[in-house]
């Protein structure tokens, strides 16, 4: 039996007289990807902030199984939440949200940086994150010089160069056309689960979450099929590798996952490209 | 029915702050206030040595054209903070003037709209301001002038010159409004910034060594003739010059600081500020450039009251030179205060600007106290910059005047040396003041 790294339960959230989550139980297993999909307001961006620490529930818990033990999300401070989220959180939002005056590889970078690695060991990381996402030659260019898809694979790098156990995606393709879009969730799925981390994504696209290991539905804030939360086998053309190391010995299996990403077919670095 | 302009009637459907946004209005207002405030104080003070009677000693006119420049080198940071102020009340509305884009009305129509309520936000102000202007005129009339207090009969201006100022004032919200809404597009979609191209050519570094060679020859010239005359004649070319040398090399110099600051940034509070200056060297250097002029002449001027100071044998000579280096005080004073208020209008605009870029850096996990330390960073690392630049400029501009200076009147430059490092401190006070608008952003993005 599996111990799910995130666990909610009876998560309650209201805005005013309107109520976005009711009641929301539910367990994500390590190395799954989980589509939450619903129509909008059905409360899905909240249960993602929720279980990212971004906001804290009226009522409930959310447990994290970290590297060093079970945390209680939702009682943490709000400068502990944020220790949680730049040390074993990553997120990728619909537009990019990256920071336009930097570079790409700086951007990535910026997330090491936040987390105390200094900038010199931080930007060789970052530029071979890059060139596992199919950017390499990129580095140097500003966000506005980048196409969608390349700026979203530069919010990949930015959540995963850390090591993150968890990566919030809301979103993620939002903004893109559907062929963009599917090299994208390549990218995404290929940096997460696929190197054995956790992917919750917040959808409308049905082909999105298609790709994904699991789909909830939330509907009028409650969870309509919570499913089995144990990781069924993919079907999807996620390369399978092993779970990366943490993230302390960041450099060498970053390496590693550059090679295997150049080499797999079925991961098509290039493949986003303009 | 009579038939109301389009923007008119939009302005009446969106002039309903809604919860929050009172900072936002309040932030414009309490800066044009200052500027109407300022600018009649100065006026009202300038206008003493024009309503005056003539002195016997016939220094009248000078006190008139030293009057006049303190007034003109106040335009720049005037209208530096005028425009701040009206781009933040533009700015403030861009979701819904870009959902009356999306409702179909024309960009002509809804730039109007953004005109119209930054000259409103102005003449708001501007009122305000007066009020202020009367509450500041009982200390302005302690200042001693010509040996004896200013007065408060002399410094209160006729209503036509206080409504002049207020109409002034609006006008200039207007035209700045104006002039801001060409550097950003107007989409359904959204307000967003154009791309600007960065700035910055080599060529205004070749053009400014030039100049500066070229004053120090003159003044190399000029500088045998001893009279005070010859001196006050070299010196206003030799500031004229050297003004037009700091706009040249102003943003070259800025581009090039931030550029070695960006190689050396190691953490990401450096990385962000350096890359901010770098994205436009150009504005970095226009939000600063007041501060240019300032401490420029306050080391010109300050250089040449402590020769004066030494010199003067007679007894009107010594109220003179109190009377300029008061006058520098005020001028250098009122300069930084209009920087730092612009300082601070700016970047309440830019933080809401990017208010989803922040909260995407919070969710990150950056600390607030490093956003915050990246956006303080970027404005101070340039005032430094150009403070401190400029200062050294005017040194070297009349050089062998300020070594003179430093010896035989060191306390005059310590003065001179005391204001700039206060001024510096108020642009800080001024983004300090800011950085509830941040906090106010993120925990908006911790509602939604």
């Amino acid at each position: 039996m599996t111990i799910p790294i995130l666990r909610a339960r009876n998560l309650s959230k209201s805005y005013g007289p309107s109520t976005a989550l009711a009641g929301v139980d539910l367990d994500i297993a390590p190395g799954d990807s989980v589509a939450i999909m619903g129509a909008s307001g059905s409360g899905k961006t909240t249960l993602l902030h929720i279980l990212a620490g971004i906001i804290r529930p009226d009522a409930g818990t959310v447990t994290y199984a970290g590297p060093s033990g079970p945390v209680e999300v939702g009682s943490l401070g709000e400068g502990a939440r944020s220790r949680l989220r730049r040390g074993e959180f990553g997120f990728v939002f619909q537009a990019g949200l990256l920071v336009p005056e930097l570079t790409a590889v700086e951007n990535v970078a910026l997330a090491l940086m936040i987390k105390g690695t200094p900038r010199k060991a931080a930007e060789p990381v970052a530029a071979q994150w890059l060139a596992a996402l199919g950017l390499a030659g990129m580095e140097h260019r500003r966000i506005g010089e980048l196409s969608g898809g390349q700026a979203q694979r530069v919010a990949i790098a930015r959540a995963q160069v850390g090591g993150a156990s968890v990566v919030f995606a809301d979103e993620p393709t939002g903004a893109l056309d559907s062929q963009t879009s599917a090299e994208v969730m390549t990218a995404l799925l290929g940096a997460t689960s696929g190197r054995g981390r956790t992917l919750v994504l917040v959808t409308h696209d049905e082909s999105v979450a298609a790709r994904c290991g699991r789909t909830i539905h939330l509907h009028d804030g409650a969870l309509l099929n919570a499913g089995s939360w144990e990781p069924r086998t993919l079907t999807t053309s996620v390369p399978a590798v092993p779970a990366a190391p943490p993230p302390a010995a960041a450099q060498q299996p970053e390496q590693r996952f550059v090679q295997r990403a150049v080499l797999q077919p079925a991961w098509d670095p290039m493949g986003g490209a303009r | 029915m009579t038939r109301i302009p389009v923007p008119l009637r939009l302005l009446r459907l969106l002039w309903r702050p809604g919860a929050g946004s009172t900072a936002l209005v309040a932030l414009p207002v309490a800066a044009f206030a200052l500027v109407t405030a300022l600018v009649l104080v100065v006026l009202a003070g300038a206008m003493t040595f024009y309503t005056a009677p003539p002195a016997e000693d016939g220094s009248t006119g000078l006190y008139q054209v030293l009057a006049s420049l303190a007034l003109a080198l106040m335009l720049v940071p005037l209208a530096t903070l005028g425009s701040s102020a009206a781009r933040l009340s533009a700015r403030r509305r861009d979701e819904r003037l870009s959902t009356l884009r999306l409702l179909g009305a024309t960009p002509g129509q809804v730039g109007a709209l953004a005109v119209l309520e930054s000259t409103l936000l102005a003449a708001a102000g501007a009122v305000a301001g007066v009020v202020l202007y009367a509450a500041a005129v009982p200390a302005v009339a302690l200042l001693h002038f010509r040996g004896a207090v200013l007065g408060l009969d002399a410094l209160w201006l006729s209503p036509l010159a206080v409504f002049a100022t207020v109409a002034g004032v609006a006008l200039l919200a207007a035209a700045s409004a104006a002039a801001g809404l060409r550097r950003v597009v107007l989409t359904p979609l959204g307000v967003r910034t154009r791309q600007q191209p960065a700035g910055a050519h080599w060529l205004r570094l070749a053009l400014g060594t030039a100049a500066v060679l070229g004053i120090v020859l003159a003044l190399s010239l000029l500088g045998s003739l001893g009279s005070f005359l010859a001196i006050a004649a070299v010196a206003a070319g030799a500031f004229a010059a050297g003004l037009a040398v700091l706009n040249l090399l102003g943003p070259f110099a800025l581009k090039a600081v931030a550029g070695r600051n960006l190689r050396r940034a190691a953490t990401p509070e450096r990385l962000l500020a350096a890359r901010t200056v770098l994205e436009s060297p150009k504005e970095a250097w226009r939000q600063v450039s007041g501060l240019a002029m300032a401490s420029f002449v306050a080391v010109v001027a300050g250089t040449g009251l402590a020769l004066m100071d030494s010199a003067a044998s007679s007894g009107t000579d010594d109220v003179l030179v109190a009377d300029i280096r008061t006058g520098v005080v005020i001028t250098v004073v009122a300069s930084f205060l209009m920087v730092a208020c612009s300082a601070g209008v700016n970047q309440a605009a830019a933080v809401l600007d990017r208010a989803g870029l922040y909260t995407s850096l919070d969710r990150l996990g950056m600390p607030v106290a490093a956003m915050d330390a990246a956006r303080r960073r970027a404005v101070m690392s340039p005032v430094r910059t150009v403070s401190i630049g400029s200062a050294v400029v005017g040194a070297v501009v009349v050089f062998p005047l300020t070594g003179i200076a430093l010896v035989v009147s060191p306390l005059s430059l310590a003065t001179i040396a005391a204001v700039l490092a206060g001024g510096i401190g108020l642009v800080w006070t001024g983004l300090r003041a800011t950085t509830p608008v941040l906090v106010r952003v993120l925990a908006a993005g911790h509602r939604s």
